[in-house]
C-alpha cells in the first residue's frame, strides 16, 4: 500500500481498496442470512393410542404394515422386498387404494435413519397418514 | 466504476463505502453469534430425506431432542430419561392448539431409543410427532402439497 506513493503529485489515491472485502463480506453475510431462517422440515407420524381399546374386533385386514428389519432390509405385510423396489412396490399398493395410510414397525435393532428412509420413501408413494406401531 | 473517470488528475468519484462495511460486520458478527446459539445444547444429526413435509419454526413449538448417545433434552435442556413423562405431560395436558411435538433425532441411533421416546410421547398426550429431517441437497419433496412455501420466497 504504502508503496503507491512514488512521486508526490497530486492525483495518488493512497487508500486501501476495499471492494474485493466488502464482495466477501457480502457473500458471507447471505450465507449466513440463509442458514438462519432455513426452514424446518420434518414427517409427520400419527402416534399409537395410548389407551389401545380392550378388544380390536376387526383389526382392518388390509392394511399395510411396513417393516424396517436391522441390517438395511425392508418387508410389506411381513413379504420381503428389496431395498431398490421398496418404492416401486408402495408406489403399486398405494395408487390404486384410497386410505394412504401406512404402518410403520422398525425393528428395536434397526438403526433410525432407516426407518426414515422408509418413511420418506412411503411418501414419496403417495402415502398421507403414516402411523408409528408401538413397540 | 467508470463514473470516476472524470476529467482533470485529481477527481475522486467513489462513493464513501466505510459505514456500509461497518453495518455489513456488524450484520455478520450478528449473525455468527447466533447460529451457534440457535444450535446450543445437544448434537444430534438428523437423518436426511426427500419428501419432507416444511414446518416453518413457530414460538410455540416443542422439541424434543435425542443426542447420539440416546440423552433426551426437552427444548434443548438436557431432562432425565424418568423426568421426560411428566415434562411433557405438563404441557401436553392443558388445552393447546395443537398436539404436535417435534422430535430431532440423531440419524445414527438404533431405533429402540426412538420408539422409547415416542411410547413416551404418546402416553403424555401428544398426537402427533413430527420426525425433523433435512432435506437432501438437490432434491425436492414428490408430494405436492409439500412444496407449497408460506412465505412464498426462496
Amino acid at each position: 500500500m504504502g508503496m503507491s506513493a512514488g512521486g508526490g503529485v497530486s492525483s495518488l489515491n493512497n487508500e486501501i481498496n476495499v471492494t474485493p472485502m466488502i464482495d466477501v463480506l457480502l457473500v458471507l453475510l447471505i450465507i449466513f442470512m440463509m442458514i438462519i431462517p432455513m426452514s424446518r422440515k420434518a414427517i409427520d407420524t400419527q402416534l399409537p393410542d395410548p389407551n389401545p381399546q380392550p378388544a380390536q374386533p376387526n383389526v382392518n385386514p388390509d392394511q399395510i404394515v411396513l417393516e424396517i428389519l436391522p441390517d438395511d432390509k425392508y418387508a410389506i405385510n411381513k413379504e420381503p422386498v428389496e431395498k431398490a423396489n421398496l418404492f416401486n412396490r408402495l408406489k403399486t399398493i398405494y395408487d390404486p387404494r384410497p386410505e394412504k395410510i401406512i404402518f410403520v414397525k422398525g425393528d428395536t435393532m434397526s438403526v433410525y435413519e432407516n426407518v426414515i428412509w422408509a418413511m420418506d420413501q412411503a411418501r414419496g408413494a403417495g402415502v398421507k397418514v403414516i402411523g408409528v406401531a408401538p413397540k | 466504476m467508470g463514473m470516476s473517470v472524470g476529467g482533470g488528475g485529481g477527481v475522486k468519484a467513489e462513493p464513501n463505502v466505510t459505514p456500509m462495511i461497518d453495518v455489513m460486520l456488524v450484520l455478520l458478527i450478528i449473525f455468527m453469534i447466533t447460529i451457534p446459539q440457535i444450535n446450543a445444547g445437544f448434537k444430534a444429526v438428523p437423518p436426511e430425506g426427500q419428501n419432507l413435509k416444511p414446518h416453518p419454526e413457530e414460538d410455540g413449538d416443542q422439541v424434543l431432542g435425542i443426542d447420539d448417545q440416546g440423552r433426551y433434552y426437552l427444548n434443548k435442556k438436557p431432562i432425565r430419561n424418568e423426568d421426560l413423562e411428566t415434562a411433557v405431560r405438563d404441557i401436553y395436558g392443558q388445552e393447546r392448539e395443537d398436539y404436535i411435538m417435534y422430535v430431532k433425532a440423531d440419524k445414527g441411533l438404533q431405533y429402540l431409543k426412538v420408539v422409547d421416546a415416542l411410547g413416551i410421547l404418546s402416553k403424555s398426550g401428544v398426537r402427533v410427532a413430527a420426525l425433523i429431517t433435512e432435506q437432501q441437497p438437490g432434491t425436492e419433496s414428490l408430494v405436492e402439497s409439500d412444496r407449497i412455501k408460506p412465505g412464498g420466497s426462496q
